[in-house]
């Protein structure tokens, strides 16, 4: 994989190569930008931006797994730093942006959900923000690339304790409790 | 391996099926907008020709009876970047091919490609930067000048000691005469 990175010709097989990778890897990175309370243009800036500051970093990564991990680690990071300096200049919202901010209609209702994804949304929403955030992240991982994106996101931000097993544990058994309800 | 993955590794059987429909569940509820991948690769190739190419500074078309006595005239491009200056040089060969020689300022030895639409050539420069391309088939090219580290060991070095950059000119048409 070494020889696609770095290319005999220069930049246009650089650029084929981030062609391919860039509708593989960009609804991850969206993902991971509204997981961390984005607004939509504020997610789209700071998803292409990682892009493009992957740019410079190319020659240092060394296979495809690390360039999901660069990636989701620099969209993070990012994305939450745009999102605390957005709830300094506007107070009044930090409830809703603790919260998935989106000006559409509210999942619960949605016409575009079924009786199922209306009880795992649900049952989403009782568990701590890091669970949510982990989860709607480990979702649009591509597998080979697991490992390396869990390296990274502890290594990184290992007071939160990303935790899969736990937070999914979690959210079964609040899909336990609200179908026992019902 | 696995002794790093603790965190997401897979577990369970079911796991799998959970984070699928969690993904499903996602990508009708916040789905990434469809135009946004697009949008991004445009960024980044704008992004890739910003940090690399060569500006075309000058452009010179000689009369040409001083050089060969063809009909044909001989041109001169000048491309600038922020460490390299080329000049490049353009003739007509007889078999309708062109001759590129070419100066790089400040002189090194570099490698010079000319990449065609299908395929590239290569040739070093000498150590005073003189290069030559004696047949190049007209049509539409881009030169790439590569520091000799970087075909040589592949980007190796982390020292950032006198690295010089890829440089790539705009896309130029391989033409003597109008």
């Amino acid at each position: 994989m070494e020889e696609s990175l770095a290319s005999p010709a220069g930049i246009p097989i650089r650029a084929t190569l981030l062609d391919g990778l860039i509708p593989e890897l960009t609804p991850l990175l969206w993902q991971v930008a509204r997981a961390a309370g984005l607004g939509a243009e504020d997610a789209e800036d700071v998803v292409q931006s990682s892009w493009v500051s992957l740019l410079s970093h190319l020659d240092t990564i060394r296979e495809p797994g690390a360039i999901t991990a660069w990636l989701v680690t620099t969209t993070r990071r990012e994305a939450w730093k745009v999102a605390a300096a957005r709830r300094k200049t506007r107070p009044a919202d930090t409830e809703r942006l603790a919260d998935i901010p989106d000006p559409r209609p509210s999942p619960e209702d949605s016409a575009l959900l079924d009786a199922e994804q209306r009880a795992l949304w649900g049952a989403l929403r009782t568990l701590s923000p890091r669970c949510q955030e982990l989860l709607r992240i480990v979702a649009f991982v591509p597998r080979p690339d697991y490992d390396a994106v869990a390296v990274q996101l502890r290594m990184k931000r290992g007071s939160i304790g990303p935790n899969r097993r736990r937070c999914l544990d979690k959210l079964g058994q609040a899909l336990r409790d609200s179908s026992g309800d019902s | 391996m696995s002794t790093h993955s603790a965190d997401l590794s897979p577990g369970e059987p079911g796991d799998e099926n959970v984070l699928a429909k969690i993904k499903a569940l996602f990508e009708a509820v916040d789905p990434a907008p469809p135009d946004l991948a697009e949008r991004v690769r445009f960024a980044v190739a704008l992004a890739d020709l910003e940090a690399e190419a060569a500006r075309l500074v000058e452009e010179a078309a000689f009369e040409p009876a001083l050089t060969r006595g063809t009909a044909e005239e001989s041109r001169t491009i000048t491309f600038d970047s922020t460490e390299l200056t080329i000049m490049i040089r353009i003739d007509a060969n007889a078999d309708g091919t062109v001759r590129v020689d070419g100066w790089l300022a400040p002189a090194r030895a570099c490698r010079i490609e000319v990449s065609l639409r299908d395929g590239v050539l290569g040739v070093e420069a000498d150590a005073d930067g003189r290069f030559a391309f004696p047949s190049v088939p007209r049509g539409t090219v881009r030169f790439v000048v590569r520091p000799p580290a970087q075909h040589a060991q592949a980007a190796s070095d982390s020292s950032g000691n006198a690295r010089m950059k890829t440089v790539i000119t705009p896309a130029l048409v391989l033409l003597t005469a109008w």
